[in-house]
């Protein structure tokens, strides 16, 4: 059985389109025009028990639509999920019991209690048994070292704290699957990492099933085996993380800030030029084949160079390289 | 069932927790609400001083309609005060969504959420009133008669709260349902004094449209030997049928916020 | 120089920010607050009418001029409030008190002229609610254009009493974080010595004397009182002055009371 399957699932909001002015919000109120927005179109994919996923896409592809329908929050306009079996819609307590979900920066727990306090009643909501709840908290105390945090209210943690917290509460009543909507926002290096090896660890140790919605690539290199990748609403591309990084990963950016112009600047090997300003010059070089500091090494033999920077692939690019260089759905269907 | 009630308690008991760790503040929340009815009372107190009875009704006799009332609301007061802010709060925020991903009814956590203890101070004002009153006019605290006073304040609290869901389900459209339960909510000041003083079109709505006559008058009327006949008895009915019409709605609108993402 | 010239240009700005405000005048909280001011006014009207029952006067007023007074004075009420304690206790957390302290315009001239363009807009939200009163509750509004002066004239005097007896009560924000109880307190005795529940004649002996003895009096009951026929409007003459009287007493103790309250915090460091 997989842990979720979603089949053809879709949803279309009905939205009052709002004509700016006095007179369009009138008319919004007497008479009202709708319009159809399809923010999820016919997503399809199974999840195994156990798989650490990343669910990525730009703001408003509908990653957070999808989210909800697969936790029985919205119900889907066409196709249907399942999720260990059960439509989490129709049998939502029986789904709630068994899944987690951890929504960015809004907590779950409660602000003026001492963490340690709304963990308890956390436990209580879920009917975890007292000594097992007791055993849990050891381990995660240990795991993400809690210990004075436990006596914290959460109004007084930094934002490192509340997301250990927050993970804490979230794998308290041991559910087969989670759900982490941007886990990692905001967090310092270290702090990411912490929050990173302990998911690893859960799903290692528990075999708890991780859906992950990020915007972190680096979250996605160090979790995620697969990835799925929505865009507006339709699912492009559904496959090894591996296979995205050697079709778009190879190519970074570097950017020079020169103090002539440089026409007759010798393109270094490897090297693509990408963009030429006044004083700026771009390129883009395969990362199997040379080296960020080959290629600046190349060029600054060349001429004197102000600055320069080296740009990390982004979400965006992907999505946009995607597109382009035809990395068909089928292809990286594993 | 018994989960839930044991369930509540813990809410409760953190709830408490909470609230006392501001404790002058505690007080100053319990009392606060105290002083506005002093002032209401008062202002009554130097009317009927005046006068021998108000539409035949006796100071003691007004003191005991309106503190019935005030009992019955302290209990959607302490109980459902979250139904006020679910719209601002809790959807618009989208922290209900937290409570749909939760294992248990989400309008119980919603109410479990929050035990308001400024209702407490209604609860004491209007208990004083009713004891009061009832030494005053010389009912007897007999074992049924405290049963009967007990199923009325119950049956009053709960057709508060009933009201007050009912109209809190116009959040899952408006959004932000707050005026709604207002405007609502306030029409139990008429039912501060005996409904007789009233139109017939008022009485009418006050007893089946928005029945918080029986929060007050017609308990009142049965302790008092005035002739009700069977409306003395009708509380707890109007509070089970009105529950049930208002939970109704909830879940309607509940299928309406799963449907449309508000 | 300069400063009157500021002074003068801030006057002229909270009069023009006046209007977007009357816009924003009507909203839908205005409209459930003036259906429930509405549904409370059904309540007084059927209560006075069940007191006047076997009585044809009371406190020297028949039954037509008390439920003239208690529609007018509900409607005015709202005046009386203790918006000025949350407001400082709010600057005072914030620790915004320093920098509003420190600006050209006088603190306190800032919000007066704020209070008195906010009772304009009271005015114009009040009058769909004078209007039903007058059509459908019985309201008697007087016909001569004087009884109207009189009271426009004490309703403007007596807000301005209510502004300073607020700006006096506010200054236990900084002795206090306690602002919304303290508020909530001044609201239900304010409400009632002023009126605004019962009519000044009915109170016993010693209740009215207290309540004249307190500003809260002069915003309600005397303005409401020569709308409704209750005081003559030969009568302004005396009450303009006591009301001056008042303004005077009350607007110096409010600045000396306000500048040894702030002396407070600038010593202690609060």
């Amino acid at each position: 059985m997989f842990a979720i399957h979603a089949d053809e699932l879709s949803k279309v909001f009905r939205v009052v389109r709002k004509e700016p002015g006095l007179r369009g919000a009138l008319q919004a109120i007497v008479r009202p025009r709708y319009e159809r927005v399809t923010a999820v179109d016919r997503v399809s994919f199974d999840i195994e028990p156990g798989e650490v996923v990343g669910y990525i896409g730009v703001n408003g592809a509908g990653k957070s639509t999808t989210i909800k329908m697969l936790t029985g929050i919205l119900v889907p306009t066409r196709g249907h999920v399942e999720v260990l079996g059960r439509d989490p819609h129709r049998q939502r307590v029986a789904n709630a019991r068994e899944i987690g979900a951890v929504f960015g920066q809004r907590t779950q727990l409660w602000w003026d209690l001492a963490f340690v306090e709304s963990l308890n009643l956390v436990a209580r909501i879920y009917e975890v048994p007292p000594a097992r709840y007791r055993e849990l908290l050891k381990q995660f105390d240990d795991a993400l070292q809690l210990g004075e945090l436990l006596r914290v209210p959460i109004r007084s943690m930094s934002l490192g704290q509340k997301m250990r917290a927050e993970l804490a509460a979230t794998l308290i009543h041991e559910p087969r699957i989670v759900y982490l909507d941007e886990p990692t926002i905001g967090l310092d290096l270290l702090a990411k990492e912490r929050i990173r090896e302990f998911i690893r660890q859960q799903n290692r140790e528990r075999g708890t099933t991780v859906l992950l919605t990020t915007h972190d690539l680096g979250d996605i290199e160090q979790l995620c085996p697969r990835v799925i990748i929505i865009d507006s609403g339709k699912l492009i591309y559904n496959g090894p993380l591996t296979t995205i990084k050697e079709r778009f990963g190879r190519f970074r950016e570097i950017r020079f800030e020169i103090q002539e112009s440089a026409p007759i600047l010798e393109t270094p090997a490897d090297c693509e030029r990408v963009l030429v300003e006044p004083h700026r010059v771009t390129f883009r070089f395969d990362r199997t084949q040379t080296t960020a500091s080959q290629v600046a090494s190349g060029v600054m033999n060349q001429i004197e160079v102000v600055d320069f920077s080296l740009a990390e692939p982004d979400l965006a690019s992907i999505v946009r390289q995607i597109y382009q260089g035809g990395l068909r759905v089928a292809e990286g269907r594993p | 069932m018994r989960r839930y009630l044991s369930l509540y308690g813990v809410f409760f008991v953190q709830r408490l927790k909470i609230l006392l760790e501001y404790r002058v503040n505690f007080l100053i929340g319990a009392t606060s609400t105290s002083f506005l009815q002093a002032a209401g009372l008062l202002a009554l107190w130097v009317v009927m001083r005046q006068i021998p009875t108000l539409n035949g009704w006796t100071f003691d006799e007004v003191l005991l309609v309106y503190g019935l009332v005030t009992i019955s609301e302290s209990i959607t007061h302490m109980f459902a005060d979250n139904l006020w802010t679910i719209g601002h709060s809790y959807i618009r925020t989208g922290e209900f969504d937290r409570f749909m991903v939760r294992p248990i009814d989400p309008l119980f956590h919603l109410l479990a959420d929050r035990f308001c203890h400024d209702g407490i101070g209604n609860l004491l004002v209007g208990s004083v009133l009713v004891v009061k009153a009832m030494s005053g006019i010389g009912i007897p605290w007999t074992a049924g008669n405290l049963i009967y006073l007990s199923i009325a304040v119950l049956s009053g609290g709960a057709i508060f709260i009933a009201l007050n869901l009912l109209t809190a389900t116009t959040a899952f459209w408006l959004v932000d349902s707050t005026p709604v339960t207002f405007m609502v909510y306030n029409a139990y000041e008429f039912a501060k004094y005996p409904l007789s003083i009233y139109g017939r079109g008022i009485r009418i709505v006050l007893t089946w449209l928005i029945p918080f006559g029986f929060a007050s008058f017609y308990p009142a009327s049965y302790l008092l030997g005035r002739p009700v006949g069977l409306l003395a008895w009708m509380g707890p009915v109007v509070a089970a049928v009105f529950l049930a019409v208002a939970y109704r709605a909830w879940q309607h609108g509940l299928a309406h916020y799963t449907s449309t993402g508000s | 120089m300069i400063l009157a010239v500021r002074r003068r240009a801030a006057v002229f700005a909270a009069f023009a920010a006046m209007v977007p405000k009357l816009y924003l005048a009507y909203n839908a909280w205005v409209v459930v607050e003036f259906a429930v001011q509405i549904l409370f006014m059904l309540v007084f009207v059927a209560f006075w009418h069940a007191v006047y029952a076997n009585a044809p006067t009371l406190g020297g007023l028949d039954v037509r001029q008390t439920i003239n007074y208690i529609l007018l004075a509900q409607i005015v009420a709202p005046l009386v409030q203790s918006r000025l304690i949350l407001e400082f206790g709010g600057l005072i957390r914030q620790g915004a008190i320093a920098i509003e302290l420190l600006r050209p315009v006088d603190f306190q001239a800032r919000y007066a002229v704020e209070s008195l363009t906010s009772l304009v807009v009271f005015a114009v939200q009040k009058l769909p609610l004078l209007v039903i009163a007058w059509a459908f509750l019985g309201l008697r509004l007087p016909v001569d254009g004087e009884a109207w002066a009189a009271f426009g004239v004490t309703l403007v005097l007596g807000s301005m009493v209510l502004f300073f007896t607020d700006w006096i009560f506010a200054c236990l924000a900084f002795y206090s974080t306690e602002t919304w109880g303290l508020s909530v307190v001044k609201i239900a005795v304010a409400t009632f010595f002023s009126g605004a529940l019962v009519p000044l004649p009915m109170m016993p002996e010693w209740l009215r004397s207290i309540a004249l003895a307190l500003p809260f009096a002069q915003g309600v009951a005397v303005p409401v009182s020569f709308l409704g026929g209750i005081s003559p409007v030969s009568a302004l003459g005396p009450v303009v002055l006591r009301q001056i009287a008042w303004l005077i007493v009350l607007g110096i103790g409010s600045r000396l009371v306000f500048r040894h309250a702030v002396r407070k915090i600038t010593v202690q460091g609060g």
